[in-house]
């Protein structure tokens, strides 16, 4: 099974505000860190992958998908979703309110959880119910909408 | 004038793009040519300082080094490193399969075998299970691959065969009618496809040691060795030739008037073919100068150099021998002049007839070089085939955009262009445009110089992708 819905299960999270957007990777990531499918270096990776590269993770305005080069990091593939009530600044002045933490073991298997998630982000209609969903039960309704 | 009113390319363009196809096949690789044409004048036993151990190079290094090179670069230029593995593995089979140096050959089945990798790759796009993918990108080319080794290597030796058959009954029926200047219509055509060995060594030696036995001189040991025609195509290369061509040409020379490698001219007629005109008509006029003075050499001339000529000369036909060298020079450097001259001119010429406007012209030259993906200016969307996704992992947001992208596509029902996600350093070199985060513009940038970069900031709705998308749509 690998579907974007079933990775998601039990990987989400609901935070009013963090203080950093360093903080935010931390705690969106956690749930992966919880499960095994990362270990501790894989959010310094992915850290420091905006501190090199920039804030490029940040895929739409107000979406993130925090991920970095799999280094020994990332054991299994997985995703975990935080959702912050008031947006984080990323650098460059980017606010986020949706971090997706993407840990994918190589460049190729996790390709249909990435194309679930286009579907969703590429209709304008489900992503504004997407950017409002209040609880995990509704983030799994329209994500197995689009799988 | 707008770039997306060109629909589909003219046949102007086509033949400039086909033009510039063979040269780019052959131009990267003339230096091997090169290093091949020293090592042969300098060892082979009639060379300047015969050496057995080193002569043994030679053999190899144009049965199998030079075609492998010219299939490999073809095979690149359709299909990046996939295809040049395939160019090569297919020229394999027919280099084995004949015992000739294959080159046209070559370059026919490289950018063949990169053609069928190509158009599997796209047939499987999307449909190959998760995880499978380098399974099945290297057994796809090991299976096509073998398959097109053994084609080749059966089809090659029955063409090969015919070819050779035809040409020496061609010959021998223009021998028959005792006008020898006509030899140079087979001749010609015939050494450029490396049959020289096959027409000298198989006809015109035993021909001429025939006549010499009676005569104690033969015009036959001439016809097909005379250096005159390839140093006047040389030098108009040198001359009035383009970029690498232009500038690679004098040290060529060198290697084939003085040291009898005619080798060494072939890419040149082969990447400009319109050029053998004058190699037919060099080498007719020097066999009509041998013919008036009666002039004719007392042995083969191997390998085919000035000083070669000048040692076989009998006495009293060093006047004949050296004027018909001269006049054939002189003849095939005016005739290659024109042609290449009109070349570079064709698409201004063509251009009064129908319109005055210097931008149409531009545009045109431009329409050839895109299709030929030499390249770098300003983005115009003809045959876009390939778009790549980069970012630093190659997995994650460039696999987001692409796959975004590449609905987008579907969408609009288009089918022909294939979009993927790589590592900015991974990034193939047959892309057709690179699009990237513009925080790593510099990085890709970096590995990729020539090479039309589109930057976003937004992997799903960015202006630059709605516009690159609406400009594939008005193709």
């Amino acid at each position: 099974m690998n579907m974007l819905s079933d990775h998601l299960k039990n990987n989400i999270r609901f935070l009013d505000e963090v203080d950093s957007w360093e903080d935010s990777i931390k705690l969106a990531a956690e749930p992966l860190l919880h499960n095994g499918c990362i270990t501790p270096k894989y959010i310094d990776d992915m850290i420091r992958n905006v501190n090199v590269n920039g804030p490029y993770i940040v895929i739409v305005p107000g979406i993130a998908m925090p991920h970095a080069k799999n280094e020994d990091g990332v054991i299994n593939t997985g995703l975990s979703l935080l959702k912050l009530k008031n947006p984080v600044l990323f650098p460059e002045g980017k606010k986020v309110n949706i971090l997706i933490v993407l840990a994918a073991e190589d460049s190729t298997g996790h390709l249909d959880l990435i194309s679930d998630l286009s579907s969703i982000l590429i209709d304008e209609d489900v992503m504004d119910q997407f950017k409002n969903c209040g609880n995990e039960e509704e983030f799994i309704q329209i994500i197995k909408m689009v799988e | 004038m707008n770039v997306t009113q060109v629909k589909t390319p003219s046949p102007r363009a086509r033949i400039q793009a086909f033009g510039g196809f063979l040269t780019n096949m052959v131009l990267p690789n003339i230096g091997a040519f090169i290093a091949w044409g020293i090592l042969t004048a300098l060892f082979i036993p009639s060379g300047w300082i015969p050496n057995k151990e080193l002569e043994a190079i030679v053999g190899p290094a144009i049965t199998y080094l030079l075609p492998l090179l010219l299939a490999s670069t073809g095979g690149r230029m359709v299909a990046g490193q996939r295809g040049a593995v395939m160019g090569a593995i297919g020229a394999i089979g027919l280099i084995v399969g004949s015992d000739i140096p294959m080159f046209l050959g070559a370059m026919i089945i490289g950018p063949l075998g990169g053609w069928v990798i190509k158009k599997f790759d796209k047939s499987i796009e999307n449909k190959v299970p998760a995880g499978f993918e380098m399974i099945v990108n290297n057994f796809s080319i090991g299976i096509l691959g073998f398959l097109l080794m053994i084609l080749s290597y059966f089809f090659i030796g029955p063409v090969i065969e015919s070819a050779n058959n035809l040409v020496t009954s061609a010959i021998k029926a223009l021998v028959s009618t005792g006008f020898l200047p006509l030899l140079s219509l087979i001749n010609e055509p015939a050494k450029v496809l490396f049959l020289n060995n096959v027409i000298d060594q198989g006809i015109y030696y035993p021909l001429g040691m025939q006549e010499t036995l009676e005569a104690g001189k033969s015009i036959y040991f001439t016809v097909a060795s005379n250096p005159g025609p390839g140093l006047g195509l040389l030098l108009a290369f040198s001359f009035f030739g383009k970029k690498a061509a232009k500038r690679t040409a004098p040290g060529a020379i060198i290697i084939h008037f003085f040291g009898g490698i005619h080798e060494l001219y072939f890419p040149y007629v082969l990447m400009k073919p319109l050029t053998l005109i004058g190699m037919i008509l060099g080498g007719m006029s020097g066999i009509t100068v041998f013919k008036i003075f009666d002039a004719g050499l007392v042995a083969g001339p191997s390998p085919g150099s000035i000083f070669s000529y000048l040692a076989l000369t009998p006495k009293g036909n060093f006047l004949g021998i050296i004027l018909g060298v001269l006049v054939a020079a002189g003849v095939s450097f005016i005739v290659t002049s024109i042609i290449l001259k009109l070349d570079k001119k064709a698409v201004e010429d063509d251009d009064e007839v129908f319109t005055t406007s210097i931008e149409k012209s531009k545009l045109m030259k431009s329409e050839g070089k895109q299709i030929s993906r030499e390249s770098d200016e300003i983005l115009t969307v003809n045959n876009i085939s390939k778009i790549s996704f980069a970012c630093d992992a190659g997995a994650g947001s460039s696999a987001l955009g692409a796959t975004t992208f590449r609905k987008r596509l579907q969408k609009e029902n288009i089918t022909e262009i294939e979009v993927k996600h790589y590592r900015i350093e991974d990034v193939p070199a047959d892309s057709d445009i690179i699009v990237v985060h513009k925080d790593l513009l510099e990085r890709a940038r970096l590995s990729h110089k020539n090479k039309t970069i589109i930057t976003i900031d937004n992997y799903i709705n960015d202006p630059n992708l709605a516009k690159l998308m609406n400009e594939l749509k008005e193709e």
